[in-house]
């Protein structure tokens, strides 16, 4: 009995100090069904039960190096803002969402942007898609892109054969501090870019300060060295608004998203509504009760799952640390 | 089958150009003969022409079996003309060329030497100014580079050897066989001017490096590419110049040459930036550059020069960004290749695959381009982010109005429900361009119930144009 009572008096310490730590910075786990218990345990880290000020407030004057979006609950989860040095990964279940994702992903780059050109910079975004992610989902339009509010003259564009080119792309980009986003689109969970690959990227990310983005189409979600994974889904867009300020219900306004924050500091994910006003150039969050949709919205087909040609495997027991290779 | 080419041996054995193979076997049962294969001779003689490079960057093709090599004010780096002809001839020998070659004023008095002089001393061969008329007279009119026929008629008359026709009367002569034999007499006297017309274009500058041992490795190829950058720095700043296409020349010891071009998408003088170039330009052809026993010789050279701006640098201490960016795009482009980079450059059309479009980067620094934005556009139109490349096909079952938008449809085997729809957006097509039967396109933007946006046409006018209008794909939006 005297010899189990040390044991677990040091691992009640430990557990206090990890409890303390992670009040400070909640670390985190990927799934939703944690909440309730993650909250029983104290880490109530879930953005929407937080009182807003003390986010925005001083987080983000002690972290010069994050970009608040303006959505206090991502922003929260985020620990103030989208990380601007480093490796953040955005993903798309299926590629006709791929849309969505990519306005979300030029949306945070035209951020970055205007910050390097608010410092009279120029801040080139280069946009790295693999071949195959541009066949399917579509190449980059200019004008599209233009209207977005992305400026063409400060954007550079690559079509690498192959994933090991575009990588070496991405990394000798990350090597000059000049470029004010790096985007690398790929398709699936190519072996090629495991965890290896993504922790060069990060550290040459954090070496520069060159943000990279890795926009991932249809891809399953992966163990990475980033520190933040984002998962796009489409969202109805708020009624179009008239310039004498009444609403077209049947219009379509700006380019809406909903971001779920996959893998985060916090400790349950977050999800958000929000649209991109590319007037403003800038994020507004988005009340999805408010979105007025269409009387014939209700779905009668189940959304099925991405996975096609095998089978679904039984949940896991216990607790997910780390997530198997999807490649 | 008959006998297009001999070698020595044969032709001490009196076989003759143009005489039946099955001939001169009877005559030499022991004969070898090789199908003649006038492709790989050519490429043979190209290379042979690129091994020529080191004495002058003026290499010609002379005829079929033949170079001309154009070594004015090439000779003192050789030790003298005669020091030259014996270093060419005696590198071919050990590169088991049998070659024969002679140096004279004009090129015509050179090619005729080499092929009929029957000198064995190289001294012979080295034709000083004003011995023309002494070194040709000798030779047979074959060597004069007449059309056969020509060359046969003289000789039927009588007129064998140069030197009978430098004696006749040159307006009789004329008058028989044309002005031809005496053009190019005189070119061969140097009366005439003959220009050559070199296989390359010369390069404004070019550094070389001779080396005593051959080297093969990488490092030393990138180590020896920044001495000769270096070499050049000076000479480029005096011109008030930099490059934007370099080119270095590997010289391998057996006689073979590779050639690496780099682009730049800005002049360029800095070695260390040049020797960047080709670190990279080296790592692409990694596979492809046999090193072999080593090379000899490296030659940079400067093919495209351009005035450049010198650039103060600031006290700031932050790296120039136009600089850095321009120093991304070269290494990119060396690596990969021009059509790995691109911009979107915007065109004045409404038709949308041709408003927009990806252009290689290479040639423009990007600040200083001046593009048409989408804000000049006299009304915003509603564009997707993403095009297709090529339009796909939707299929749609019904649609409420014939010309309206649909309410449900199916994309790559994939059900959509319409939820709500923007549009139409009616495109003309460009008769100018597309003919005028080509259909109009009316677009809509459709939101689907999850609230994916996509761009839709219906290629023609419902009943107008077409009957039943396809409809397709051509968009995502954000």
């Amino acid at each position: 009995m005297a010899e189990n009572a040390v044991p677990r008096e040091t691992v009640l310490a430990l557990r206090d100090a990890i409890a303390r730590l992670e009040r400070d910075r909640p670390s985190g786990s990927c799934l939703s069904r944690w909440e309730t218990e993650g909250e029983r345990a104290g880490f109530s880290a879930s953005g929407r039960s937080l009182p807003m000020p003390d986010v925005t407030g001083q987080d983000v004057t002690r972290q010069a190096d994050v970009l608040p979006l303006g959505v206090p609950t991502l922003d929260h989860a985020m620990s103030g803002g989208l990380p601007l040095k480093g490796l953040s990964e955005i993903r798309v279940a299926e590629t006709r969402d791929a849309g969505a994702a990519t306005g979300f992903t030029l949306g945070l780059a035209a951020l970055c942007q205007a910050r390097r050109k608010a410092r009279g910079e120029l801040g080139p975004i280069l946009w790295i898609s693999e071949t195959m992610a541009g066949q399917e989902a579509g190449e980059p339009y200019g004008v599209g892109l233009s209207l977005l509010g992305i400026d063409l003259r400060a954007a550079l564009f690559s079509r690498p054969r192959n994933l090991q080119q575009a990588l070496w792309i991405a990394e000798a980009a990350l090597g000059f501090s000049v470029f004010s986003a790096v985007i690398l689109e790929i398709r699936g969970n190519p072996a090629r870019l495991g965890l290896a690959e993504s922790r060069r990227l990060q550290l040459r990310s954090l070496g520069s300060g060159v943000p990279v983005f890795l926009l991932r189409q249809a891809g399953e979600e992966e163990a990475s060295s980033a520190h933040l994974r984002l998962l796009v889904r489409p969202a109805p867009a708020a009624p179009f608004m008239l310039p004498d300020g009444t609403m077209l219900t049947t219009g379509i306004g700006h380019p809406a998203f909903h971001v779920i924050a996959e893998k985060t500091r916090a400790f349950s994910p977050v999800d958000a509504y929000l649209e991109w006003s590319s007037h403003a150039r800038r994020f507004h969050p988005l009340d999805p009760v408010a979105v007025p949709l269409p009387a014939n919205a209700a779905d009668p087909f189940t959304v099925l799952s991405a996975s096609v040609g095998r089978p679904g495997g039984a949940p896991a027991l216990g607790r997910v640390m780390a997530f198997k290779r999807a490649s | 089958m008959r006998i297009v080419a001999l070698d020595s041996v044969a032709d001490r054995l009196r076989l003759k150009r143009g005489q039946g193979v099955a001939e001169a076997r009877a005559m030499h049962p022991q004969l070898d003969v090789l199908p003649a294969d006038p492709t790989a001779d050519q490429a043979f003689l190209s290379a042979l022409a690129d091994w020529c490079d080191r004495y002058t960057p003026l290499v010609a093709y002379a005829g079929a079996d033949g170079l001309a090599l154009d070594i004015t004010g090439c000779t003192h780096l050789h030790g003298g003309e005669k020091a030259l002809l014996d270093d060419v001839l005696s590198r071919l020998f050990q590169l088991g060329v049998e070659a024969r070659g002679a140096i004279a004023a004009s090129p015509g008095l050179a090619w005729a030497l080499a092929r009929f002089s029957t000198a064995r001393l190289s001294d012979d061969s080295v034709i000083e100014a004003g011995e023309e008329a002494a070194a040709l007279g000798p030779l047979p009119v074959t060597a004069l580079r007449l059309p056969e026929t020509l060359t046969d008629t003289l000789i039927r008359l009588g007129l064998t050897h140069v030197a009978d026709l430098m004696e006749a009367p040159r307006a009789a002569l004329a008058r028989r066989f044309g002005p031809l034999v005496f053009l190019r007499l005189d070119q061969a006297l140097g009366h005439d001017d003959e220009p050559l017309s070199p296989r390359r274009p010369v390069a404004e500058l070019s550094v070389e490096r001779r080396l005593i041992s051959p080297v093969s490795g990488e490092d030393d190829i990138l180590g020896l590419a920044l001495q000769l950058a270096a070499g050049l720095k000076t000479t480029l700043e005096e011109r008030g110049e930099g490059g934007r296409q370099f080119e270095l020349l590997l010289f391998r010891v057996d006689g073979k040459v590779f050639r690496l071009l780099a682009g730049t998408s800005s002049p360029l003088r800095d070695p260390q930036r040049i020797a960047a170039l080709y670190k990279e330009r080296l790592a692409a052809v990694h596979d492809d550059l046999d090193a072999g026993f080593g090379f000899e010789i490296l030659r940079l050279c400067v093919l495209k020069v351009e005035p450049i701006k010198s650039v103060q640098d600031d006290f700031s201490g932050r790296p120039d960004q136009s600089r850095a960016l321009a120093d991304f795009t070269d290494r990119v482009i060396a690596r990969f290749g021009d059509e790995v980079l691109s911009i979107a450059v915007l065109a004045a059309s409404h038709i949308p695959e041709r408003a927009a479009s990806l252009q290689p980067a290479g040639d423009a620094v990007l600040p200083a381009r001046k593009t048409l934005q989408a804000e000049e556009w006299p009304v915003m139109p509603v564009r997707p982010l993403r095009l297709l490349t090529h339009p796909e096909r939707v299929e749609v079952p019904a649609a409420d109005v014939p010309d309206g938008a649909p309410e449900r449809f199916f994309w790559r085997r994939t059900a959509y429900r319409v939820a709500r729809a923007e549009g139409p957006e009616r495109i003309a097509a460009e008769w100018w361009i597309d003919g005028e039967d080509a259909p109009t396109r009316d677009y809509f933007r459709i939101e689907d119930e999850t609230g994916r946006r996509f761009w839709m046409f219906r290629n023609g006018l419902f009943q107008r144009e077409r009957m039943h209008p396809d409809w397709f794909m051509h968009g995502i939006f954000a």
